[in-house]
């Protein structure tokens, strides 16, 4: 029995190869994307699975609040982990890590740019599952001057993961041994380091400051269950050791503080959520959102519905065919069950051959898929063990799921009346089918008027404008390899024909150099009228370099001696303080201690700066206070030079003549620029390829449905003929049923498409509004689409020979 | 064998009410060869689906083998058919997909029979039609005869006590048609029931009694000898 629906299933699929290749394409390009979104997003949250004791490791982050200022932070106080460790006996290990900024490490005579630097703390091993080939973990790094390195970075600096013993050097002068050789850190890590360099190495971590906050600090908890209870002991830990520093520096109680409406608060985050869910200041790398998790999952789900949609109206399109079988089988003795099983069966069978295929293709496109979505998957012996029972899941379940519909709408045929061909005119009457349609082509409209926003939304930020110029200016990296002579290379430039202005700091809005300081608005330090902006040391020659504008008062100048307590404030800034006119206000900033007058710094405003982005454009534009002082972290230059190749030469020449043994390491505004905003380009390009997708599987069940429909009407359309009609007038009569969907589709998706993509642009502080043209466009353009692929067919239809088709009866 | 009486069927559109058969009685006795006559349009179609349980009356009694199966459900309906009735067809309803023999095969296989049993019996069936040189072929590379006499091996193959032809040479040339008929007199005079639908005085003439129809109602019988 079972053998007979394989048989005829076999047969009647290979009978009818159009159909089947159409269904099976559109199943499998389904099942594909499906295959590499699953992939995508199982990665996303399997970030930070390789430990060993993920479950109950916690970052504990600091929420901060002083007066009107909110920073939430993902680091914390410098003896916070230790005084954890010590205090509460559940806290098994605690670890503290703080990330090491560009560094230069030497290797013969090249110094070799390292971004991947972090200064930890001996319990990091004990904390995070990194495996260590050689060493000993629980030593390696107690040591001042010792390095943990990476297997890739031994074998990067000496050839070997023998590098026991072996020395390393940092920016030309700081020595340190090699203690250890872990693995590589997996990229499904929240952090990603090469070099772990002990904290004992460095002086401040010996620090016993309550308010400062700079050291991402995980614990390790006996069991999970005592998060809560860690949780809820923070206050009154906080008012312990933080109290008198308070009292002190503030001269007000912690009390006092939090009845001011400020605040300074401790909680846990599991190591689990960190990838997905914190995006706060600090942060050891950048992370990902669970919104793109929940969009790309809601598109596969989508993208596999229409695939199944096709499927189900294509089996129910074709039952006319079908029909005599069903009666034939239904006369000789079969069951209504047995019929359902064989059409599920043969369902199953499609759905089998598009998951092989999709498999294949999906394993093809991974390194393409990767490289588009900025990442590193790959299949392991790990992953087939779930991906195996999930592909079999998804074959059972797309198969029913599909099958279902034509199998019980199929088996339910009287044998009589399709045996008189009474159900031959069944096509045109399905309102599930029409009701399919419409899902697909909403679905499509959804997609399309989504990508068309976050295109838009993009375009936008490219050309916004951002109150400064990034086009033409070349930014100097490691200008800190010069030391003294930082000055002297800025100088030679500013000679050179086709440099028209140059600024040395680190501080720039495209750079991830961030500085907040406290400020306060009258000399009692009243934390109330506090202001806690961006605090950038700057030059002279910042603002004019970097084409801003001065909207009140004057820039900094070399010439006005008074200008070294001088401070030019952005708008943000004058706003937040609340002045009308800000030249010469005073701002004020405690030196720690007491709070005297004596004791503190004052400023004076000099000019207000026009609003700058420097932050994404996801976030407002912030407070900052520029001020005077010597950075010598990036040389900034504006060129002008109509022969660029030439102009860097020269200024390479320059840097060569300084620093002979250092490459000049360089890069351009605008290129940084786009680098921050990488992340969204990306996902518009995924956006762009799903929705494609989408559509073409759409069309693809389209084409068929239009290909049984002109079928089933073949005799109409020869009498038609022989009375007298046109080819245009045919192709209208074809084509007005699906046109007719496609616009309720339009009319469904459109207020849909709306509200959703409103909803994603409210994450941009700075966006685009949605027109009505850009959900014209959408429909204008599934319509054009669906017009196309069914006036194939109908053509075809219309100028058949009408004799053929009626000598068939 | 057959005994309906009263029966009564209608089809109703939202305005007219047919009668398709209209307080039709009658009776055919085990190893009969009945053949039912009448314009188009007089109800024979109809009664043949009754008879072949295909579908069912609204009013009347309907005995097969001593069962009243005038209300039987779909499920009984199916299991009395698949054991008892052999249908032949004006267009000989073979499926494309399957070959000459498994066309054969199919009844079978629905009322369970081994698969040693079954390529037994479909083999003798075929050698008695003479196809069997046609046995792996598809409906379509044969001619029209040879179509009709596959769908005979097949409304044979359970040995059925009734079989029930609707114009069993309609769509065949005289000399193809005469050996249908000769094929189904032989059946019958094996002890097969066959009641057959023709418009064909001449294949009427094969059967031992007529039956002709009108508006649904038997208006003559005319008995060969």
């Amino acid at each position: 029995m079972f053998k007979n629906y394989i048989k005829t299933a076999f047969r009647s699929l290979y009978k009818n190869k159009g159909f089947t290749a159409i269904n099976i394409l559109g199943l499998a390009l389904g099942l594909t994307t499906c295959l590499l979104i699953v992939l995508y997003v199982v990665d996303e949250l399997s970030y930070d699975h390789y430990n060993v004791n993920h479950e109950r490791i916690y970052r504990v982050n600091e929420d901060l609040k002083l007066g009107d200022n909110k920073v939430d932070y993902a680091v914390c106080m410098p003896p916070l982990a230790k005084t954890l460790k010590a205090e509460y006996p559940y806290v098994i290990e605690a670890a503290r890590i703080k990330a090491a900024g560009t560094t230069h490490v030497k290797k013969g005579d090249l110094s070799i740019v390292e971004n991947h630097i972090a200064f930890t703390d001996a319990s990091i091993f004990s904390v995070f599952t990194l495996p260590m080939i050689n060493g000993n973990p629980k030593t390696a790094l107690s040591e001042p001057n010792t390095v943990v390195i990476t297997e890739t970075t031994a074998k990067k600096y000496f050839n070997t993961t023998d590098a026991i013993g072996k020395i390393i050097v940092f920016n030309d002068k700081e020595n340190y041994k090699v203690t250890g050789v872990i693995k590589d850190v997996p990229k499904q890590s929240h952090f990603n380091f090469d070099f772990f360099v002990s904290l004992e190495s460095f002086p401040d971590s010996r620090s016993n400051e309550w308010l400062r906050s700079d050291y991402n600090t995980y614990v390790l908890l006996k069991d999970k269950s005592y998060a809560n209870q860690l949780n809820a002991a923070f206050p009154a830990f906080l008012q312990k050791f933080s109290g008198s520093q308070m009292q002190s520096e503030l001269n007000m109680s912690y009390d006092q503080f939090e009845k001011n409406g400020s605040y300074f608060r401790l909680n846990l985050i599991a190591l689990d959520d960190i990838h997905l869910k914190s995006n706060r200041s600090g942060e050891l790398g950048p992370n990902g959102t669970t919104q793109y998790v929940y969009i790309f999952s809601a598109i596969a789900l989508f993208i596999l519905l229409i695939a199944c949609v096709n499927f189900m109206n294509l089996s129910t399109a074709r039952s006319a065919n079908r029909a005599r079988e069903v009666g034939v089988r239904k006369v000789l003795g079969s069951s209504r069950q047995h019929l359902i099983f064989q059409f599920l069966a043969e369902s199953v069978m499609v759905t089998l051959f598009a998951t092989i295929i999709a498999v294949l293709a999906a394993a093809v496109l991974l390194p393409v898929f990767n490289q588009i979505a900025g990442k590193d998957i790959v299949l392991t012996v790990q992953s087939f063990k779930w991906l195996a029972p999930s592909v079999f899941a998804i074959v059972i379940i797309v198969g029913t799921l599909a099958g279902s519909y034509p199998a019980f709408f199929l088996s339910g045929f009287q044998p009589i009346a399709v045996l008189k061909g009474k159900l031959s005119a069944g096509f045109k009457g399905s309102f599930l089918r029409s009701f399919l349609v419409v899902f697909q082509f909403s679905i499509s409209i959804l997609l399309i008027v989504g990508t068309l926003v976050i295109y838009n939304q993009l375009n936008f930020i490219q050309t916004k404008n951002l109150g400064y110029n990034r086009n033409q200016v070349l930014i100097v990296q490691n200008l800190g390899e010069l030391g003294n002579q930082a000055g002297v290379f800025k100088q030679e430039l500013s000679h050179l024909p086709g440099v028209s202005n140059s600024t040395m700091t680190g501080f720039l809005p495209t750079s991830n150099w961030k500085n907040t300081r406290i400020f306060f608005k009258d000399a009692t330090l009243n934390q109330k009228q506090s202001l806690f902006p961006q605090t950038w040391e700057v030059d002279a020659d910042w603002i004019p370099t970097l084409d801003m504008k001065m909207v009140q008062g004057r820039n900094f100048s070399k010439n006005i001696s008074t200008d070294s307590s001088a401070i030019v404030i952005n708008e943000a800034a004058a706003k937040f303080l609340g002045y009308k006119n800000a030249i010469n206000q005073q701002l004020y900033q405690s030196l720690g201690g007491k709070t005297e007058i004596s004791n503190t710094v004052i400023y004076h405003v000099i000019g207000v700066v026009k609003d700058f982005h420097f932050n994404s454009l996801r976030e407002k534009i912030e407070p900052v206070i520029l001020k005077m002082g010597q950075n010598n972290g990036a040389l900034s230059i504006r060129l002008n030079a109509s022969n660029l190749p030439a102009l860097m030469a020269q200024i390479k020449a320059k840097w060569a003549g300084l620093s002979p043994n250092v490459q000049i390491n360089y890069s351009f505004m605008d290129q940084d620029f786009d680098a921050a905003y990488r992340s969204e380009q990306r996902i518009g390009k995924i956006f762009v390829i799903f929705t494609t997708l989408a559509i073409v599987i759409a069309c693809l069940g389209l084409f068929g449905l239009a290909a049984y429909a002109a079928e089933q009407r073949t005799k109409e359309i020869g009498i038609r003929k022989v009375l007298g009609a046109d080819v245009s007038a045919i192709v209208a009569m074809l084509s007005k049923d699906f046109v007719k969907l496609v616009l309720l589709s339009i009319i469904i998706a459109s207020p849909l498409a709306w509200y959703l993509m409103n909803k994603w642009l409210q994450d941009f502080a700075y966006r685009i509004n949605i027109h009505w043209w850009v959900i014209a466009i959408a429909g204008a353009g599934a319509l054009a689409i669906a017009i196309i692929t069914i006036s194939f067919q109908s053509f075809k239809a219309a100028l058949a020979n009408p004799v053929n088709s009626l000598k068939d009866q | 064998m057959i005994k309906i009486t009263n029966l009564e069927k209608f089809y109703r559109t939202e305005e007219v009410e047919t009668i398709a058969l209209n307080k039709l009685s009658m009776h055919v006795d085990t190893g009969e060869f009945v053949a039912i006559m009448g314009p188009s349009g007089c109800g024979k179609s109809t009664l043949l689906n009754i008879l072949g349980m295909l579908d069912d009356p609204d009013e009347g009694s309907y005995v097969f083998n001593s069962i009243e199966v005038a209300h039987f459900n779909e499920r009984k309906r199916a299991d009395l058919r698949k054991h008892n009735i052999g249908f032949v067809f004006q267009s000989f309803n073979l499926i494309d997909e399957l070959t000459v023999f498994e066309n054969v095969e199919l009844p079978l296989i629905y009322t369970g029979v081994t698969t040693a049993e079954r390529v037994k019996r479909v083999e003798e069936v075929l050698d008695k039609m003479q196809i069997m040189h046609r046995r792996n072929h598809y409906p379509q590379q044969l001619s029209g005869g040879q179509q009709q006499r596959v769908a005979i091996a097949r409304a044979v193959v359970n040995k059925p006590k009734l079989i029930l032809a609707d114009e069993p040479t309609g769509n065949l040339d005289s000399s193809n048609g005469n050996d249908v008929m000769e094929l189904l007199t032989d059946l019958n005079e094996q002890g097969t029931t066959i009641i057959m639908v023709t418009h064909s005085e001449h294949d009427a003439r094969y059967s031992h009694r007529i039956i002709r129809l009108l508006d649904g109602q038997t208006v003559m019988e005319n008995i060969m000898v």
